[in-house]
């Protein structure tokens, strides 16, 4: 197989960056101390290992002191949906990490509307006199809607107000997952409004299981990981050097290049979208028409099973995710797209592409060939 | 022209089920690729891995650009091969989920679902052979002889007699049945065993494949054959399956060797000629018998007693974990080896020895019940039988007595336990079998 691939599930995954493998080496090999170790080159490894949550920290808006270091997103929402007590909610189109955790306790499931928007109203009404967290995501990862957080944070300002003016002492937070979107949308914690923020490394070509927690530093919550007392005793467990040097330097580099690569996806996106809706003009884009990642581009072929596209696509080089596993397999349609209210044969029928660091105008110009001829072959097979 | 037969292929995601399709597509046939979701459950220390496997067997089904449908059997199989497996555990017996799978599932459920969306014939990835003839001429050839060397007394040249008495007669080289032998091989090294070579009437025999799956409502029947891959036949697991349902049946890897399957898969560049696969069929195998029963049955602590002393060696987590013959996991440490020789499920006993000549596990008449015949039922005599997957043909005589079947081998057998499946085979044709009272 040596067809030239085309990486189109950034979303998934993304490539490491060789700037961040670079400044990541050093601390595999030679600088390998434990940073807890009492010794000169090990309080070295300290500083350097200090220096790059000051970063993380400094690219977000917040203090070091402020920031635990996990092994990525899903531990980060675990540790926030439960170290924080009372009732929480969360939107029905959260990742799966957000939406087990909150139902392992008392907990409210507000809809998203027809775009995956959640609406800043819809948490309003939702709120109840022993909420004390709001869950979030800062974009949706299947449909590359981005959320209102601006608006949910006053919402929740206005409750905090409101509950200190009656002299409830009952503290209500709201945490971001920023897993998609931290590469191409701004995540100062202030502007943003936020109590509480996810970030994932291996979304930002970064490491893959390196993500941190941030939480204002009047936020109380109680660690899952015990031990050592490394994170100020939030997260025990040797700290991952290498890995919080690399994610340091890959949220560096993406909010370095934020701007021009948001329009560079963008561009890439529309045009892309503009080929495939032309050619088969049984497509439906979903998502939200203004608030949308930049590079996401979720689109339904009805009456096709997207899974099959997949493969399809896989069988010529184009690599794409579905969120939609074929009809006759209940129970694995994507909970997304269902919340959103999609039928099912639009939503059987979809796949979603993300581009990002891999994409040029080249590439996707030929995918989007592949994708017309592929997804035209596949309509007149199934004879619609 | 002739609409293409409808064939309705089992796909499991393994590299056997994956080649079945090709080949079948590449015979003509209209093929629909079919994964049956059977047990969704996870089992302790593994997630099924259903998901994965599913994904594998729509991808070829992709590959080769042929239609692909779920069927969903899970409470069919929960009921009737689960349940069933339980049953026969709490009651001391060791019964072949597999064997009960097949019957119940692959050759009936399966089977009725798809002649039910009106297809001509279904075709899975086992290793065994199918002979079809039509009920209403009989008519069996030379090929079929051709086709099932001759292994000694009882062989199918002489037991036209005992298979049925109407096949070997009215030989017509026009009335070819149906042959699973037809399979066109692309590689000129992996043609079909010499042997098994399509004779002069190969070409004919092909198009009379072709119009026969095309017929429909014809009652055609079957004759399930060893594979020729000695090593991996699976008729043991297919002898509860009737004539009737091999008669919609096609078993195309039956003609070739696992590596060769598997080269044939790599050259037809299908993504799973390389998959591992599964220890164990069914599923029960990726755990352990142990695993799964513990997940309904709950542990009893009972008494590990030497048969010959009588006395506790130890203690066990219930009688119903224990076969007979085991050797293993017994923990009474020390000295020689234990087998367990009996166990009694009222008192949760399991009784072991160290004795290897123990009548117990020694049997030279086994008696089975819950007889089947894949058609006719043969005439007693002298047969080859297989006691367990893979074990070797032993000679036996076969006399029928009142609860059903007794089969005196040559040499006497060891371990054979309470529930367990005896085949009986003539030649290379698998007759059918019981299970062991």
């Amino acid at each position: 197989m040596d067809k030239e691939v085309i990486y189109l599930d950034h979303a998934a995954a993304t490539p490491m960056d060789a700037r961040v493998i670079a400044v990541m080496q050093p601390y595999f090999s030679d600088n390998f101390y434990n940073p807890s170790s009492p010794y000169a080159p090990a309080v070295a490894v300290r500083r350097d290992y200090e220096a790059a949550k000051q970063k993380l920290a400094s690219l977000i808006g917040a203090k070091s002191s402020e920031i635990i270091i996990t092994a990525g997103a899903t531990e980060s929402i675990n540790l926030a949906i439960n170290g924080i007590g009372g009732h929480v909610i969360v939107s029905n189109i959260e990742h799966p990490a957000v939406l087990v955790s909150a139902s392992a306790r008392e907990h409210t499931i507000v809809a998203a509307d027809k775009y995956g928007y959640v609406s800043a109203d819809i948490i309003k009404a939702a709120i109840q006199p022993n909420t004390q967290l709001i869950s979030v995501a800062l974009a949706n990862n299947e449909l590359g809607t981005i959320q209102p957080l601006r608006d949910i944070a006053e919402v929740i300002k206005a409750e905090r107000a409101s509950r200190l003016m009656r002299g409830d002492k009952t503290p209500i937070h709201l945490h971001c997952d920023a897993s998609q979107g931290v590469g191409q949308i701004d995540v100062n914690v202030a502007r943003l409004g936020l109590d509480m923020l996810t970030i994932n490394s291996g979304k930002i070509y970064g490491p893959k299981q390196v993500g941190l927690l941030w939480t204002a530093s009047q936020v109380r919550i109680q660690p899952q990981i015990i031990g050592g007392g490394q994170e100020h005793g939030m997260r025990s467990g040797t700290e991952n050097v290498a890995g919080v040097i690399g994610f340091a330097r890959a949220l560096e580099l993406v909010s370095e290049h934020r701007k021009y690569e948001v329009e560079r996806l963008a561009l890439m996106r529309d045009n892309l979208q503009r080929v495939l809706t032309s050619a088969l003009p049984n497509s439906i884009v979903s998502s939200h028409p203004k608030c949308r990642l930049a590079g996401h581009l979720h689109i339904s072929f009805p009456g096709l099973d997207g899974e099959r596209l997949v493969f399809l696509l896989e069988n010529r080089g184009v690599l794409v995710a579905t969120g939609s596993a074929c009809s006759a397999n209940k129970g694995t349609r994507s909970h997304v797209l269902m919340a959103i209210g999609l039928s099912p044969e639009v939503a059987d029928g979809s796949i979603r592409i993300t581009l990002g660091h891999l994409s040029t105008t080249e590439n996707i110009e030929k995918a989007g060939q592949i994708m017309v001829e592929e997804i035209n072959q596949e309509y007149q097979r199934v004879k619609l | 022209m002739n609409k293409k037969p409808k064939v309705y292929v089992g796909m499991s995601g393994g590299v056997d089920s994956s080649l079945t399709a090709a080949l079948l597509v590449e015979q003509g046939y209209d093929v629909t690729g079919v994964y049956m979701k059977n047990w969704t459950q996870d089992l302790p220390g593994m997630k099924c891995p259903w998901a994965d496997d599913l994904a594998d067997a729509k991808r070829v089904a992709v590959q080769l650009g042929i239609d692909f449908k779920v069927f969903d059997f899970e409470n069919e199989y929960r009921q009737k091969v689960v349940d069933y497996m339980i049953d026969e555990y709490k009651n001391g017996r060791t019964p072949n989920p597999d064997i009960m799978c097949n019957q119940e599932v692959k050759f009936k459920l399966f089977l009725d679902t798809a002649l039910d969306d009106g297809v001509d014939m279904i075709a899975t990835g086992h290793y065994a052979r199918v002979e079809h003839y039509d009920n209403d001429s009989f008519a069996i050839t030379s090929e079929r002889l051709r086709a099932a060397p001759i292994k000694g007394p009882g062989a199918l040249l002489n037991s036209g007699c005992r298979c049925s008495s109407k096949i070997g007669s009215n030989l017509s080289a026009g009335d070819i049945p149906q042959s699973s032998r037809s399979v066109t091989v692309s590689s000129d090294t992996l043609e079909p065993k010499s042997e098994l070579a399509p004779g002069p009437n190969s070409d004919l025999e092909r198009s009379s494949t072709m119009k026969n799956g095309g017929r429909k409502g014809e009652q055609e029947k079957g004759i399930l054959l060893r594979a020729v891959d000695g090593n991996k036949d699976q008729t043991y697991f297919l002898y509860r399956i009737t004539g009737e349902a091999l008669g919609k049946t096609l078993f195309p890897i039956g003609e070739f060797t696992k590596p060769e399957v598997r080269k044939m898969a790599e050259d037809r560049g299908l993504t799973t000629a390389a998959k591992k696969d599964s220890q164990g069929i069914c599923f029960v195998g990726q755990v352990g018998i142990r695993d799964f029963l513990s997940l309904y049955v709950d542990q009893q602590p009972g008494k590990i007693i030497d048969k010959q002393s009588g006395k506790v060696l130890g203690y066990h987590e219930g009688a119903i974990f224990y076969t007979l013959g085991q050797r293993h996991g017994l923990d009474v440490g020390g000295g020689l080896p234990y087998y367990v020789v009996d166990k009694d499920m009222t008192t949760n006993e399991v009784y072991v020895t160290t004795n290897l000549d123990d009548g117990v596990l020694w049997k030279n008449e086994i008696r089975l019940g819950n007889i089947h015949w894949i058609n006719e039922a043969p005439i007693e005599g002298l047969y080859q039988i297989r006691v367990r997957h893979r074990a070797p043909l032993i000679s036996a005589m076969l006399v029928f007595d009142d609860s059903g079947v007794s089969l005196k081998p040559d040499d006497s057998q060891r371990a054979i336990a309470p529930g367990q499946s005896v085949v009986i085979y003539d030649g290379d044709v698998c007759l059918g079998g019981g299970i062991v009272i």
